[in-house]
This record gives structure tokens, C-alpha cells and sequence, in this order.
């Protein structure tokens, strides 16, 4: 008993009873590292992005046009103005609820029409001509039609998202589809799972690394899209704020708004890349 | 049933839902109002001959492919060594990523309006934004093909007593180019994207007329004639067309990079 107790007691009794020099501060300095591990990626982050703002302190002095060039402090003002009124705040939700519903149509569309075209050769052979014939024209050159034939309207941006997140989200679902394993499917099939259930149960999951990947290209489309259409199609929401102050040369304005679009794709980002993390883990 | 028989089958497949699909659109279109603004196929087929006998059409492709080639010089004249640094000096990487990753999530697109103050309503503007939308592929696939270069040639050339800029020519440029090249096939897609939602931007700021003294703005590039189709109402068939040809262009573009990557690197698997 007393044998068993001192080999579980190991590490402390151990560190207890040497001069501690040798065990203890080993112990420490791996806590030590791990921790500043992230601590010091962090501080660096923060140390690159100094010098940037740095830098740009000085280029905007040296310039000396608000204008052209304002300086960081001026831009940190900017965007204290812009949350502090209410109307950004107003943009920046119809910008989102705009990206989310059609980026959520897009993906509903995408993994539908996936499946159907993964599995069913046919389907395959009909639809596939019609995505290679859409795919390489870039959405944003559909915007003057959706103008010509909707004038400018909050309608617009829907059209675009949903055209250039299709896509990526499409041809990933495809792919996944295409490859998952036959061995698997026919097993299930062979225990006469029905195939509704197959595609549920052994298909999708199997595909869910690939979908996802299509997922993170496709909210990067959306982001580029909605400010794309915004900035020339509609009449409210971010991309029309980054054209407004541009226009009346507000220019620390726009570079806020800017910023803020570029962090709020870093956060969409980062969502998918954690919901990647929980729901496929073998692959991140 | 016969292979012919099956291959046949399967070609008329391919056409079927784009010619149905072209047929309801024609038969909808031309029984609109006179003054609805839907383009009609026939009508688009007309505007095509007429945009393509007249060369306005081949002048607005032309000032754009321009453009973009001129952005893709910048972003890899930057992008290219900057990439071969980061990939190089692991030091230089960690202080660089960050600013990397930082200017990466800004979509290239909404800085046209701040490219429109600093070089003013002028093709200018269009080629600093096709320059940034590539430099970040180019970048970042020039680290990763750095990084794939194989650490047991790097090492041989060193005992062979190459140093600097030789070990760069002879091993670590030539091992890296596959990568290199699979960031730009990405950027000239982008590019594309980028270049007409630029051109269609600095249209809204420029006078109509400003540029060139072609019809329907050719002069400006094909983002800008879109935008002149529009924005006097010639007609929204042409803009199909400029559609259709932006399509038919960034298509060809990239058949053209993929036929060069596998003549100039057969070494790589592509």
C-alpha cells in the first residue's frame, strides 16, 4: 500500500524532497513557455501593428493632408463618432442582416444542389454545363444589369451575395460528395439504410470537411460582394457609407468604415474556421 | 446502348437547360413592354455583332487587360521578393504576418473609393486596386512555396558553396515557382472581379466623356463602358454582351496561365 502510494506521489515527494532546483523550475519553465507562447504571438501581433501605425503616423505628418492621408489618432476619432451615432450602427445591420440571408440561401442552395449533382450522375450532366458556363463570369460584372433592370435598390445586394457565394459552396459540396466513401455507402445501403438516410447519416459527414472549406471561400466572396454591390447599387449599408465618405472626402470616416468591414470578415472568418475546429476536429 | 449513342445523349444534356433556359428567356422578353428594360436574347445577339464589327468592344477589353497586367507588374514586383523574404527568415515571417494577415481581410474592392482620392477618377485607381486584390495570393503562395522547397537541396547547395543570391536563382526560385504560380492563376481570377467592379466605381465619379473618344465609353475599360450602358440607358443588351465577353476573357485567361505552367514547368505536376 505504502509502495503504491509513494509511485502515484511521484512528482511532489520527489520535488519535496531534492533541493528543488532541479525538478520544480523545470515544471515551471514548460508552464513558462506554453503560456508565453501565446502571450508573446500576441505581443507580437500587437508590436507589428505599432510599427504599421507607426509608420503611418509619420506618412500622414509628412503628407499633411487630413484628406489624403489622415493619421491614426484621427481615424480612432472617426470611429468613435461612427459607433457613438446612431446612424452607422443602422448600415452595419441591414450590411449584416443583407451578407447572413443570402449567404444562407446561397449555402441551402449549395447543399442541395450538391448532393443532387454528387450523387446522380444525370443531374450531373444537366446542371454541370450550366455552373461551368456561370462560374467564370464574376458576379460583380452582373451589377450594372441588376441596375439597369432593378435601378438602384436594396434588392441588388441580395442577387450579388448569393451569385458569388454559390459558387465556392457548390463545387466544395460536389467535390465532398464525389468523394466520400463508396465502401461506406455501400455498406449502408447493403443493411438497407433508406437512401434519404444515407445521405444524412454517411454521405454529408463524410463531405463535411469539403463543404466546410467552400463555406469559409464562399463568406469571403460574400464580404466582397455585399461591399461591391453596396458601393454601387444601393442606397444604405456599409459599402454605400465607404462611397459617401469618400465623396465628401471624409476620408478618416471611410478608412473607419473600412477597418470595420475588414475586422467584421476576420470575426465571420473566425467563426467558421472554430465552427471547422468543433465539427470536423481530425482536420484542423 | 452504343458509346456513340451514350456520348450523344450526354452532349444533348449539356445543352439542354442552357437553350431552354435562353428560349423561355426570349419568349418572356419579347412579349415585356416596349419599355421594360429587360434585355432580350436576339436583341443581345444583334448588339454583340454590332459592339464586336465596330471594335469598341475588342478597345474596352484591351484598356482593361492593360490595367490588369499593369496591377498584376505591381503586385508581383512587390509580392514575389516579399514573399521569398518571409519564406527565408523565419524572424522577418513572425514580425511580417501579422501586417500580412491584417491588410489581407480588407476586400480590394472597398478601397476604390480611397484609391479615387489618392490617384483621382482615372485608370490609375483601377490598376492600384488589381494590384492589391493580387499581391495577397501572390504572397502567400510564395511563402508556402518557399517553405516547400526541399530542405535536403538547400542543404546540398550550401555544401556545394551557394550562398545569397545563387542559392536563390539556382534552387529556392525554381522550387518555389509551382507555388508561386498557383497564387497567380488565383489572383487573375480575382483580378477579373476586381477590375470591373473598379472601372464601374470610378465610372460613377468620372464624367461619361472623360475617358477616351470611343462609342459607349470603350475608352474607359469594360467595367466603365458597363457602367456608361447603364448610366445613359443605351440599352441593357449591350450590357449582357460586356457580361458575356468579361466571362468569355477571364476564361481564356485562364486557359492561357495553365497552358504557360505547363510548357514553362514540366517539372511540376499542374
Amino acid at each position: 500500500m505504502a509502495d503504491r502510494h509513494d509511485i502515484f506521489a511521484t512528482g511532489d515527494s520527489a520535488s519535496a524532497v531534492l533541493p528543488g532546483k532541479a525538478t520544480i523550475p523545470a515544471r515551471l519553465r514548460m508552464r513558462d513557455r506554453f503560456l508565453s507562447g501565446n502571450i508573446r504571438a500576441t505581443l507580437r501581433y500587437f508590436r507589428s501593428i505599432a510599427a504599421v501605425l507607426l509608420v503611418w503616423h509619420l506618412l500622414a505628418l509628412w503628407i499633411g493632408n487630413h484628406v489624403l492621408l489622415p493619421a491614426p489618432d484621427r481615424v480612432a476619432r472617426s470611429m468613435y463618432r461612427l459607433w457613438a451615432g446612431g446612424d452607422f450602427i443602422e448600415d452595419y445591420l441591414l450590411s449584416a442582416q443583407r451578407l447572413l440571408t443570402a449567404y444562407g440561401a446561397a449555402a441551402l442552395a449549395a447543399i442541395v444542389l450538391g448532393v443532387t449533382m454528387g450523387l446522380n450522375r444525370i443531374a450531373n450532366e444537366f446542371l454541370d454545363p450550366v455552373v461551368e458556363l456561370l462560374r467564370p463570369i464574376s458576379a460583380l460584372a452582373w451589377i450594372p444589369l441588376w441596375l439597369a433592370v432593378l435601378g438602384i435598390s436594396s434588392t441588388l445586394p441580395y442577387f450579388v451575395i448569393f451569385y458569388v457565394a454559390l459558387f465556392p459552396f457548390l463545387l466544395n459540396t460536389i467535390g465532398g460528395v464525389r468523394g466520400a466513401d463508396p465502401l461506406l455507402i455501400r455498406a449502408a445501403s447493403t443493411m438497407g439504410v433508406r437512401g434519404s438516410v444515407i445521405v444524412r447519416r454517411v454521405v454529408l459527414p463524410d463531405a463535411l470537411p469539403s463543404v466546410l472549406t467552400g463555406a469559409r471561400l464562399a463568406m469571403g466572396g460574400a464580404w466582397m460582394a455585399l461591399i461591391a454591390s453596396e458601393l454601387i447599387g444601393a442606397p444604405n449599408g456599409l459599402g454605400f457609407s465607404i462611397l459617401f465618405f469618400g465623396a465628401t472626402l471624409r476620408t478618416s470616416d471611410m478608412i473607419a468604415v473600412i477597418a470595420v468591414v475588414a475586422f467584421s470578415g476576420y470575426l465571420t472568418d473566425l467563426a467558421l474556421r472554430l465552427l471547422q475546429r468543433r465539427l470536423t476536429p481530425w482536420k484542423a | 446502348m452504343t458509346r456513340q449513342g451514350d456520348r450523344l445523349l450526354t452532349a444533348a444534356r449539356a445543352v439542354a437547360l442552357p437553350i431552354l433556359a435562353v428560349v423561355v428567356w426570349q419568349l418572356w422578353a419579347s412579349n415585356l413592354p416596349a419599355d421594360s428594360n429587360v434585355p432580350v436574347p436576339s436583341v443581345v445577339l444583334q448588339g454583340a455583332v454590332d459592339l464586336v464589327r465596330s471594335g469598341d468592344l475588342a478597345l474596352a477589353i484591351w484598356i482593361s487587360i492593360r490595367r490588369v497586367l499593369a496591377g498584376f507588374l505591381v503586385a508581383l514586383a512587390i509580392g514575389v521578393p516579399l514573399g521569398l523574404s518571409m519564406g527565408m527568415s523565419p524572424w522577418f515571417e513572425r514580425n511580417m504576418d501579422p501586417v500580412v494577415q491584417t491588410f489581407r481581410m480588407i476586400a480590394p474592392v472597398a478601397l476604390v473609393p480611397l484609391a479615387i482620392v489618392w490617384f483621382g477618377p482615372r485608370g490609375t485607381a483601377a490598376v492600384f486596386i488589381v494590384a492589391y486584390g493580387a499581391l495577397f495570393p501572390i504572397v502567400l503562395n510564395t511563402i508556402a512555396g518557399v517553405k516547400e522547397v526541399d530542405r535536403l537541396l538547400v542543404k546540398a547547395a550550401r555544401t556545394m558553396g551557394l550562398k545569397g543570391r545563387q542559392l536563390l536563382r539556382t534552387v529556392l526560385l525554381p522550387g518555389a515557382l509551382p507555388s508561386v504560380y498557383v497564387g497567380i492563376r488565383i489572383a487573375m481570377g480575382l483580378a477579373w472581379g476586381a477590375i470591373v467592379a473598379a472601372e464601374l466605381t470610378v465610372g460613377f465619379k468620372a464624367l461619361p466623356t472623360a475617358e477616351g473618344g470611343a462609342r459607349f465609353g470603350a475608352g474607359g475599360g469594360i467595367g466603365f463602358m458597363m457602367f456608361y450602358l447603364y448610366d445613359n440607358s443605351v440599352s441593357p443588351d449591350l450590357i449582357v454582351v460586356a457580361i458575356i465577353s468579361v466571362g468569355v476573357v477571364a476564361y481564356l485567361t485562364d486557359r492561357i496561365l495553365r497552358y504557360i505552367g505547363r510548357r514553362a514547368m514540366p517539372w511540376a505536376r499542374l
